[in-house]
């Protein structure tokens, strides 16, 4: 019995990192249909201002956050307007070729000016160490995790659902053309969506950074891990996101831990399983 | 999409009797370029020889994604399992020569290719995507677990291929790969336009478009892509053949994701639908790579990321169908 | 006699070696994608050899041309080799990270009539597949066998292997293993995970399950290393005194600063520590880190190039600028001198190279920085592993 709520334990922190970092994916895959491979490469540039400005200028932990968040905005606006304006209603492969040269560049750029090494983002006194749970101890730095995944979830629902520039993002979704007629300027909703994606990727990448750490390679390491845990959501769904991060979390979390040998086997097993079982994504027969 | 109909345009422009013609012109292509290839980098064999193979990969990926309009991140998998079939059978079966491996590669990628295309064919779009990813992950996987017979992550070494025809030795100047993979890239390059101009490859095409209708017209959409599947695969296994007899070594990397989403990052880049654009990609993207990474081996990544964003902005339907849809406007503003 | 035309032939038409006062010496390696560091390391240890030593042998110049294989990728490495050799020329084959890469070239050297000096990959059985192969790195046996000794003196008795699921993980596990068991401990259990690993807890709470006293681990080197230091504490294992044991892939120099207090006091054996303390040391150190720009780069694959580089100058002032593969490996074996990293010698039966192994312990520095430091010294140890295999 301690041993199952251990595993769930584990899985509920793992999978609520796995959705801080791919929420934003989910955003531009579903409502902007950009099949953004980037995604990972804008969470990385996030991780390494945060790493600079707690670890190199001393800041502190939430500023660091902020500057990251805010810093990657700054840095993906012109890349948006550039190029990714160009990609909008392309062919799926057509955008799965700008992306990844992207991510080459943003790689190699991140290479050239940091270094191979591994860049940590030293954690506030608060965060770190362990919390004990009576039949054992989880991080810290895991519990923020999981908050900071619930609040993502619960203000992206607000914004989408509850105010009028959610309004304006799904008339814009379901047929760019009309919204625009009726005076939706969809341009700016679009870049607005966007930075939105954008700082939810940093934010992500700094989270997570304890267990996916930030290096050059990032970009590419965990690209496939976040296209699945969208795609198997299906995309552009925070309830089907959230499930499924849970879920796939839990899997590879119970496969580690009993039979560690055959882990990636059983997980892409349960991951071949769940689309055949729901092949517009779990949020597709939810709804 | 906009690709097959502009192909479709450019071969409804010719008359029937000189789509043979085009056939021959495309061997000419083939064999000229080999010819040059050889004149030009007489000393750089064995990258050229790489590149037949991977432009086998590329062909092979073109049938499904271009032709079928199947998404795959994950077609090293047919690629992979022809390679380590030939190198299995040389390895631990003592089946040396070189032919016979091919033949080993071939079955070995067909079978991938039929139990790939049973899984990946269950769904479309993105989820495709994703079950694409898994299996090429459980296949890389899987090598890396039967580490007795593929040599696991140390890669599977040993493999001495007997001299081709009993006479031409694979050597260190790497005359006789060369040669051989230029002969099975035309042989299967030829094999392939009768196929996809074939009713069967009208089929597939019309599946790409609009399977419902096709389904209404009484023809079964999941048994043609199957089919396509099979052939894709044994052109894979061809590519993969070739690949471990001319190396003599199979690596896992052959089986991974890596493998594959850079086969499709090179069929894009040259246009998809079109065998001339599955090898221009490929051409264009090793050479590419080879003379930026030997001029900076630290930092060429960016600068292929530079090449690929320019070519989505400067060319968006891939080098070929760019070049070709420029040619066409020629002609037409001609007439 | 038909090989030596031949490779006549090529010396004649590559442009007369023999005359050439430059010889070239192929570098292949991993200089970008995800293990730049490492072939970043080789670069600095060669620049770092040739600084000190000059960029000249009697008459001939030398010179390196880099080939860049990102990850394992034995048909590129191939191909890459080929061309060094066939199109540049190249005298001598050098570098090489990843197992499967040199494997793939091993099959060329005799008939190119060129020395393979290997600069890292780990796996024994390399140096038994060409009689030109040298090796100046170490194997996961020669590393992992002695820290099954400490474990034992230690007091623990009940060990619990952890290793990523592939070759050298692999090698390190039955290296452990068979010394483990040779001392009289026991390997409760042996797991084996994905290299895909991206949470470790779960292996966490498999370890404090088995009951084990101690672990076992070995991963490679870069962000997975950082992952499982970090949940082996967080998760209580280190609090519960679970005593740390590893081969030093785990706490290299340049993973150091990320890993922090978590990697304090973890116990490691490993050819080369950045801090060791002797003269040659200090020279290379200094050399090396203004090769390499920022000196908490620096680690292992650095000194496993310089001394390669060692290798190699002692082959051409053995030739004398000559092609001569076999008499340029035959003039290296049993060759000693002291490394950077201590005494050392090449072996003349495996042509691996014997040397010391240090048990070092993971220490905060006066500065805040933090180091290997080395507390025992196991002396002269050839590769285990070679014996394993036969």
């Amino acid at each position: 019995m301690q041993t199952v709520f251990s595993i769930a334990v584990d899985a509920l922190a793992y999978g609520m990192v796995l959705f801080v970092i791919s929420i934003g994916l989910s955003v531009t895959m579903g409502l902007m249909r950009v099949v953004n491979l980037a995604h990972g490469a804008f969470a990385m540039i996030g991780g390494y201002i945060a790493s600079y400005a707690a670890r190199d200028l001393g800041l502190g932990y939430g500023l660091a956050v902020l500057l990251a968040v805010f810093g990657t905005i700054v840095i993906a606006v012109p890349i948006e307007r550039l190029l990714y304006r160009r990609i909008y209603g392309a062919p799926e492969l057509t955008q799965v070729l700008m992306t990844i040269g992207i991510t080459f560049c943003i790689i190699g750029i991140a290479n050239y000016a940091f270094g191979p090494t591994l860049k940590t983002i030293p954690l506030p006194p608060g965060l770190e160490g362990s919390v004990d749970l009576g039949f054992r101890s989880i991080a810290t730095h895991r519990i923020f995790a999981i908050l900071c995944g619930l609040s993502v979830a619960a203000a992206l629902w607000y914004l989408i659902e509850r105010t009028g520039f959610g309004v304006k993002l799904r008339a814009a979704v379901d047929d760019a053309a009309m919204a625009a007629a009726l005076g939706v300027r969809t341009e700016i909703v679009y870049a607005v969506s966007f930075a939105v994606a954008v700082g939810l990727a940093a934010l992500g990448g700094v989270v997570g950074a304890e267990l996916l750490p930030v290096e050059p390679y990032y970009a590419l390491r965990y690209m496939v891990t976040f296209l699945v845990v969208v795609s198997v959501g299906g995309a552009g769904s925070i309830s089907g996101a959230l499930i499924a991060c849970l879920l796939l979390g839990g899997i590879d979390t119970a496969g580690r831990y009993l039979v560690p040998e055959f882990g990636e086997f059983f997980f892409y097993l349960a991951v071949i399983a769940i689309v055949c079982v729901f092949p517009r994504g779990l949020a597709g027969r939810i709804r | 999409m906009t690709m097959v109909t502009m192909n479709d345009a450019l071969e409804g422009s010719h008359r029937k009797g000189r789509k043979f013609g085009r056939d021959l012109a495309g061997l000419a292509v083939i064999l000229g370029l080999a010819v040059v290839g050889y004149l030009l980098f007489p000393n750089n064999l064995a990258l050229l020889t790489r590149m037949t193979a991977i432009a086998l990969l590329v062909l092979s990926l073109d049938l499904v994604t271009g032709y079928c309009g199947v998404a795959t991140l994950g077609h090293a998998a047919l690629f992979g399992s022809g390679a380590y079939a030939a190198g299995i059978a040389a390895v631990h079966f003592g089946l040396t020569d070189p032919l016979l491996m091919l033949g080993c590669g071939i079955l070995g990628g067909a079978l991938a290719g039929l139990v790939c295309g049973l899984v990946i064919l269950r769904a479309h779009g993105l989820p495709q995507l994703v079950l694409s990813i898994a299996l090429i992950h459980l296949f890389h996987e899987f090598a890396n677990k039967a580490s007795s017979w593929t040599g696991g992550s140390d890669g599977l070494a040993g493999i001495a291929p007997d001299p081709l025809l009993g006479y031409f030795e694979f050597d260190l100047w790497g005359r006789t790969a060369y040669v051989f993979g230029i002969v099975l890239l035309a042989g299967v390059f030829t094999l392939l336009r009768r196929i996809v101009r074939s009713p069967f490859g009208m089929l597939c095409r019309g599946i790409k478009e609009d399977p419902i209708r096709i389904r209404a017209m009484g023809a079964s959409p999941k048994l043609a892509l199957m089919k396509m599947y099979a052939i894709s695969g044994a052109v894979a296994g061809t590519g993969g053949a070739l690949n471990a007899i001319s190396t003599q070594v199979v690596g896992l990397d052959s089986l991974s994701f890596t493998l594959s989403a850079e086969s499709l990052v090179m069929l894009v880049l040259g246009g998809t639908g079109s065998l001339f654009g599955a090898l221009t990609g490929t051409i264009v993207f090793m050479f590419f790579e080879d003379i930026v990474s030997a001029a900076n081996p630290f930092h060429w990544l960016t600068m292929v990321g530079v090449l690929l964003v320019a070519v989505v902005l400067f060319a968006p339907k891939g080098l070929y169908g760019t070049v070709v849809g420029l040619a066409m406007r020629w002609r037409e503003a001609r007439r | 006699m038909k090989r030596t035309i031949i490779a006549a032939l090529a010396a004649l038409t590559i442009g007369g070696a023999a005359q050439a006062d430059t010889i070239k010496i192929g570098v292949i390696g991993p200089f970008s994608g995800p293990f730049a560091l490492q072939g970043k390391n080789f670069k600095a240890g060669i620049d770092a050899y040739m600084a000190l030593n000059g960029s000249k042998v009697g008459d001939d110049d030398i010179e390196v041309i880099y080939r860049d294989v990102p990850q394992p990728d034995p048909a590129q490495s191939k191909a890459l080799a080929q061309e060094l050799v066939v199109k540049e020329g190249v005298q001598y084959l050098a570098g090489f990270y990843f197992t499967p890469d040199a494997m793939a070239v091993t099959p060329l050297l005799e008939q190119a009539n060129v020395p393979l000096v290997i600069m890292n990959a780990a796996t024994s059985a390399i140096v038994t597949k060409s009689p030109l192969v040298v090796r100046t790195s170490f194997t996961l046996w020669q590393t992992s066998t002695p820290i099954a000794k400490v474990a034992k003196d230690a007091g623990v008795s009940k060990v619990i292997s952890v290793v990523s699921d592939y070759g050298p993980g692999v090698d390190a596990e039955n290296a452990f293993k068979t010394g483990f068991e040779a001392a009289g401990g026991q390997i409760v259990e042996a797991i084996r995970m994905p290299l895909a690993t991206n949470d470790f807890s779960p292996i966490m709470q498999r370890i404090k399950d088995s009951g084990a006293e101690g672990v076992f681990a070995f991963l490679p080197s870069g962000p997975t290393t950082l992952g499982f230091v970090k949940a082996f504490n967080e998760n209580g294992l280190k609090d519960a005194g679970i005593k740390f044991f590893a081969p030093g892939d785990l706490t290299q120099e340049s993973d150091l600063p990320a890993l922090g207090d978590a990697a304090l006091g973890i116990q490691t054996t490993f050819h080369y520590a950045v801090s060791h303390d002797s003269p040659e040391n200090k020279t290379f150190v200094e050399a090396a880190g203004k090769a390499i720009g920022n000196p908490a780069e620096l680690s292992f694959p650095s000194v496993g190039a310089y001394d390669g580089m060692h290798v190699v100058y002692k082959m051409i002032e053995a030739t004398g600028g000559e092609q001569d593969a076999q008499k340029a490996v035959d003039a290296v074996k049993g060759l000693a001198w002291t490394s950077p990293r201590g005494p050392v010698s090449i072996d003349p039966e495996s042509r691996h190279i014997t040397q010391n192994i240090y048990l070092r312990e993971v220490t905060k520095a006066e500065d805040g920085s933090y180091y290997n430091k080395e507390i025992t010294t196991f002396e002269k140890q050839g590769d285990p592993g070679l014996a394993a295999l036969k």
